[in-house]
């Protein structure tokens, strides 16, 4: 086994990313990279490139007896930890069920516009204190709570065809710049087709979004931002999306 | 409309791992459902049938339930994190003794792109999965075999030489060349290598 230097590294680091070096010379080329760390952003960027291998395979369909075998685990386990963490996870808890309730009394009372939930302040304020002394991710969190303060959250609901085949959709804007169609049992559309969303300023269409409609819940992000008097549309269009809508909505609502 | 799971559906991968690691379990669940599909699918191209694949594929989802907080948004997305998960864990296995067998058995079998449709039939569902797999068609056989010989079932440079009868040098110049390719490919299209 040669000493490992410069060039050796240079010979290696593309085995190495793909895992494809032998224990003994993995270990000697992990030891150099500990001891020169300013070539490791060139490790990890060619990491990234090995890594896009496992993107490849033909996508094959777990069975759900995997889900349950794993949610088993799981939920056997969270209990003990959640007693143990049961102070950040309580303030959590209620934040989320909270911003459930909003979306809920938004979408029945005003039909879709304009609900901040005020109730949510106190709760925020307590999950706040609980999460200062948690964790650094915790405290991301808390970061995205104190934006949810500052800015209203919007829920409009989309009627249509689809709608009336008992699909449920709506447009929630979370934030400013963070606008989400979000439903539940959209029906199939045909292979080769995909979901697109219109956001209509005036008589303009624009292309604001491809999803495929998944599962019993479907969430896509509405890239277009939006405004009063907008209306937000869905069509089934050809792979890849249209320039213009080519069908009649399927989903829609005037903001 | 089950509100509460509609919230977590609009929450990003991020925000669901820093919920993961306080143990909320419907975090994990949504992430669960985002992300099973591809590491099946990796997990099956790895193991080569569909037992050993649910049992690689638990094997990882647990890490990822268990050791949320070691996730770094710095390193990469949560989702080529997870695949991450579900190859090394998948590569410790094939290097075992019992599977090293049914690997041999597969490598023999196969042929370099001899069934290029049977790879790459299946309509990718996003754009990133047609980038990855526009770029892996623009590699040569030979350097493709050798990529997929390497990170899916586990060879060392030094076993792939001899498995391929080929110079331990060639070898490496494929991995290089056709890593190489790949990465030109997303930078001949001004797109950053997907993380």
């Amino acid at each position: 086994m040669s000493e490992m230097n410069n060039e050796r590294f240079e010979d290696l680091k593309d085995a190495y990313v793909l895992d494809a070096l032998p224990e003994e010379e993995r270990r000697i080329f992990e030891e150099f990279l500990a001891a020169h760390p300013e070539r490791q952003a060139e490790i990890d960027e060619l990491g990234a490139v090995a890594g896009l291998l496992a993107f490849s395979p033909e996508e094959l369909e777990p069975t759900p007896e995997l889900r349950y075998r794993i949610m088993e685990v799981v939920e056997a386990e969270a209990a003990p930890r959640h007693e143990r963490r049961r102070s950040v996870l309580a303030g959590l808890a209620d934040f989320i069920g909270a911003r459930g309730l909003a979306f809920g009394a938004a979408a029945l009372l005003l039909i879709g516009l304009l609900s901040w939930n005020l109730l949510l302040q106190g709760q925020i304020d307590d999950l706040q204190g609980q999460v200062r002394n948690s964790q650094s991710q915790v405290d991301d969190l808390q970061a995205q709570v104190r934006n949810a303060q500052a800015q209203q959250t919007q829920t409009v609901q989309l009627s249509g065809t689809w709608a009336h085949q008992g699909a449920d959709a709506e447009v929630a804007s979370i934030s400013g710049n963070r606008i989400v169609l979000v439903a539940d049992d959209l029906p199939s559309i045909p292979e080769g087709q995909t979901c697109q969303i219109w956001v209509i300023k005036g008589d303009v269409p624009e292309p604001s979004g491809l999803f495929q409609p998944g599962g019993t819940q479907t969430a896509a992000r509405v890239t277009t931002p939006i405004k009063k008097g907008d209306t937000i549309a869905v069509t089934v269009e050809p792979a890849g999306g249209s320039e213009q809508p080519t069908t009649d909505p399927v989903l829609s609502a005037e903001l | 409309m089950a509100d509460r799971g509609r919230q977590y559906l609009i929450l990003a991968d991020e925000d669901l791992i820093s919920l993961v690691e306080a143990s909320d379990s419907e975090a994990f669940a949504t992430l669960y459902d985002r992300h099973s599909r591809a590491a099946f699918s990796l997990a099956y191209r790895m193991m080569g049938d569909r037992q050993a694949a649910e049992d690689l594929a638990q094997d990882a989802f647990l890490k990822v339930w268990r050791g949320a907080g070691s996730y770094r948004v710095e390193r990469g997305s949560v989702r080529t994190w997870i695949l991450s998960i579900v190859h090394n864990r998948g590569i410790d296995q094939l290097r075992s003794h019992a599977s090293r067998r049914r690997t041999q058995e597969r490598v023999e079998a196969s042929a370099p792109r001899s069934q290029p449709s049977e790879a790459f039939t299946e309509t990718w569902r996003n754009s990133q999965r047609d980038q990855v797999r526009e770029a892996l068609n623009t590699l040569p056989a030979e350097q493709l075999k050798i990529l997929e010989l390497a990170y899916f079932s586990g060879y060392t440079h030094v076993e792939i030489s001899e498995l391929l009868s080929l110079p331990l040098g060639t070898v490496k110049g494929r991995m290089r060349l056709g890593l190489k390719k790949i990465r030109n490919f997303f930078e001949s299209r001004d797109a950053a290598v997907p993380r």
